[in-house]
């Protein structure tokens, strides 16, 4: 355990990841045409990124534990680091999600108002800044993709647009 | 014929409707250069999607004008507030900054304005001039040279781009793989895919680039709660005005370092991963080395700001020219440039120029003009900019990632391109937190189809495998590759170990070898100059001892 440091962990999950590559390179289709398979590329990536890995994990290895960044602040602390990010990951997943029901426009006006609202500072005097924001920002972007670039956005069940 | 193609690239850059273009891509670069953590490289991104509906030469032209808005916009925060706008504007803050506060905020801004613009016309007339003849040589290739190229590119970038060789080069075949999952070109074959139907037809370029660089960067610069909510620079301009004639004048008075620096950044531009983050601390130290008076140098020197301001928007036209002349990204800038040609059907490649006159003279072109534009706009809206630049990170945050979401849906009009953003962000986000640098993984994605496409037809040419390394172009790459992979080390152990003594004359001897097997008259010349500069260094250090500054263990 005491040569185990985050280098060794990602390059075995790297390694992971290759090896599930390598088995679905075998499930590709064998073709009685064309010059070389259709397996071929893949398999000389995946050959080459699981020297890569290994190279990596050697590397980490010979490291060692000592030099595993020492988390300060414990948990809390390291996931407050984190907060934001995963807060917007959230919201952005919840947006794909409620798409096909509020579509682009809707959804992306409450997208951006919630994120802002989540983000920014917890005063109510910022609450309609926040609308003003989104509304502008996705309706001119909308407007502009709709009219100008003529691109069909998605459609929500709410609204007819 | 060339006037003919010289005339209608005239006629396409200078229509209204792509002018309005040009300004408002070079005022959205320059605003977005003077936002700190906000990359060129991002801005040029977020611009792809508005130009799925432009013509090729609209939507190129509006880009160029991002990136040399881009390049220059980072001097104003940096030279106002001493945070750089970008990391092409590092070296400009260690004299603009105490310049500005010296009391010349005005000339401290026409001094990095007027050498963005020079340099940035320095390296027009290079690119012009290149090339094409560049272009010729790229004919030379077959797909044994060119697949040698991809590696080289790749290895390079991953040697560059990143503190840890391994990690970069982990990324560049991750992006290799994630260019391989769907259809195969070739043989129109499924593969990868784990049985998902929408993997059939592989991922497309722009959520991937979407979400690798730009929604990880964005998600990077609010992890700070705090600072998010804060502005992003608290500047005030309503007293700076641009100096320009004292600052044209100091310039001009100072041609040297213009000219030599502009050089180092139309060659650090060429080549692959070798951008304005490198090339303005080379010429500002080159700069400093060169001055009769170095101590000046921090405390405000003019050639301080010439030389990195110069230099960096140089860069973008040696850039231009690898892209242009061999189909090969320079940088991630220009990678995605490529990716812009790709969706307007036009494939890169080293018969670009010749197949593609008109659209090759009308990005020279629009490269001339975006420098003209962004003086112009920066001495008008230089208030404005600094305004603008005052909102909080957060903000813009919100409101770019609802933006990506539509320009990357209005590609191929599928749901699922914004989902394989959203996934390709957190892979990005990851990547960045784990120390995984993310340009040699966007040339993977954008190189791999290149790469295999070659390699297929390569063996379909000829089963020897030997060509690769018999064929002089293909040797070429292949040795300036295993160099550059190396080059890390050597970097670190430079002057410290004795075989670092060897590594510069090794791989002057090694390049001369394909240059000799290329025949004519110059390249074994130019061969002939190698040998004897690697055998002068290898008895350089022979008369020293190989001495080095530490033992060796």
């Amino acid at each position: 355990m005491g040569r185990i440091n985050r280098d060794v962990i990602v390059a075995l999950l790297l390694l992971a990841g290759c090896g599930a590559f390598f088995h679905a390179s075998f499930q590709i289709e064998e073709t009685n045409y064309g010059t070389i398979q259709s397996w071929v590329w893949p398999r000389i990536v995946l050959t080459a990124l699981t020297g890569a890995c290994l190279l990596l994990l050697g590397q980490a290895l010979l490291r060692g534990a000592e030099t595993v960044e020492k988390r300060r602040g414990g948990f809390l602390a390291w996931a407050g680091r984190y907060r934001n990010a995963a807060y917007v990951y959230g919201l952005f997943f919840l947006f794909l999600v409620t798409l096909p029901y509020l579509g682009m426009l809707l959804g992306g006006v409450l997208f951006v108002f919630v994120t802002l609202t989540v983000l920014g500072r917890p005063q109510a005097s910022l609450v309609p800044l926040h609308l003003a924001i989104a509304i502008g920002s996705i309706g001119a972007m909308w407007a502009i993709f709709t009219f100008a670039l003529r691109v069909i956005l998605p459609q929500g069940v709410i609204l007819p647009f | 014929m060339i006037i003919e193609n010289v005339i209608g690239a005239f006629g396409d850059v200078f229509q209204l409707h792509n002018l309005l273009l040009m300004v408002i891509g070079v005022s959205a670069g320059l605003i977005a250069g003077a936002i700190p953590g906000f990359t060129i490289t991002m801005a040029v991104v977020l611009t792809l999607p508005f130009t799925f509906g432009l013509s090729a030469v609209e939507g190129l032209a509006t880009m160029i004008g991002v990136f040399v808005g881009g390049l220059s916009g980072g001097l104003m925060s940096g030279m106002l507030t001493g945070i750089p706008g970008t990391p092409s504007s590092v070296a400009t803050t260690f004299d603009g900054f105490p310049l500005a506060r010296k009391g010349q905020p005005g000339l401290a801004l026409g001094l990095g304005v007027w050498s963005s613009f020079f340099g940035g016309i320095i390296s027009a007339v290079i690119l012009v001039a290149l090339a094409p003849r560049l272009a010729r040589i790229g004919l030379e290739f077959g797909p044994w040279d060119y697949f040698a190229l991809v590696l080289f590119a790749l290895t390079i970038t991953a040697s560059l781009s990143g503190e840890n060789l391994v990690k970069g080069l982990i990324a560049g075949l991750m992006g290799l793989l994630v260019a391989a999952i769907g259809e195969d070109e070739i043989n129109g074959v499924a593969r990868l895919n784990f049985g998902v139907d929408s993997l059939e037809q592989g991922f497309s370029f722009l959520p991937v680039l979407v979400g690798l660089f730009a929604f990880s960067q964005l998600l990077s610069d609010i992890e700070d709660r705090d600072r998010a909510r804060q502005p992003m620079t608290d500047t005030h301009a309503e007293a700076v005005r641009v100096q320009h004639w004292a600052a044209i004048k100091t310039i001009v008075g100072r041609w040297v370092n213009l000219i030599r620096s502009s050089l180092i950044g139309v060659f650090t531009g060429m080549l692959p991963a070798a951008g304005g983050s490198i090339s303005n601390i080379l010429a500002y130290d080159q700069a400093k080395k060169a001055s009769k008076t170095p101590g000046d140098f921090g405390s405000g020197t003019p050639d301080g700001i010439i030389a990195p301001e110069a230099s960096n928007n140089a860069t973008a036209g040696g850039a231009l020219i690898t892209m242009m002349a061999l189909g090969i990204p320079g940088d991630v800038v220009t990678a995605v440039m490529l990716g812009a040609l790709l969706i307007h059907n036009v494939q890169p490649s080293p018969s670009f120029i010749i197949e593609n006159a008109q659209l090759a003279y009308a990005i020279f072109i629009a490269f001339f003009l975006a420098h003209f534009i962004m003086v112009a706009v920066q001495a008008v809206c230089l208030r404005a900019f600094l305004k603008i630049v005052r909102l909080p990170m957060y903000v813009l945050t919100a409101v770019i990632l609802a933006y990506t979401a539509i320009g990357v849906f209005a590609l191929n009009n599928v749901t699922f391109d914004i989902w394989s953003m959203f996934v390709f962000g957190i892979i990005g986000y990851t990547m960045r937190l784990l120390g995984f640098p993310l340009a040699p993984m966007i040339l993977g994605v954008v190189l791999g189809h290149i790469a295999e496409l070659n390699l297929s037809r390569a063996i379909s040419l000829s089963d020897d495998p030997t060509l690769f390394v018999t064929r002089p172009w293909s040797l070429f790459f292949l040795v300036v590759a295993a160099f550059s992979l190396v080059f890390p080390w050597y970097q670190a152990a430079a002057g410290k170990r004795r075989w670092t003594l060897a590594f510069l004359p090794a791989f002057a001897l090694a390049l001369s070898v394909p240059l000799f097997m290329m025949g004519g008259v110059v390249r074994p010349i130019i061969g002939g100059v190698l040998i004897l500069i690697g055998l002068l260094m290898l008895w350089r250090a022979h008369i020293k001892g190989w001495a080095t500054t530490e033992a060796a263990p």
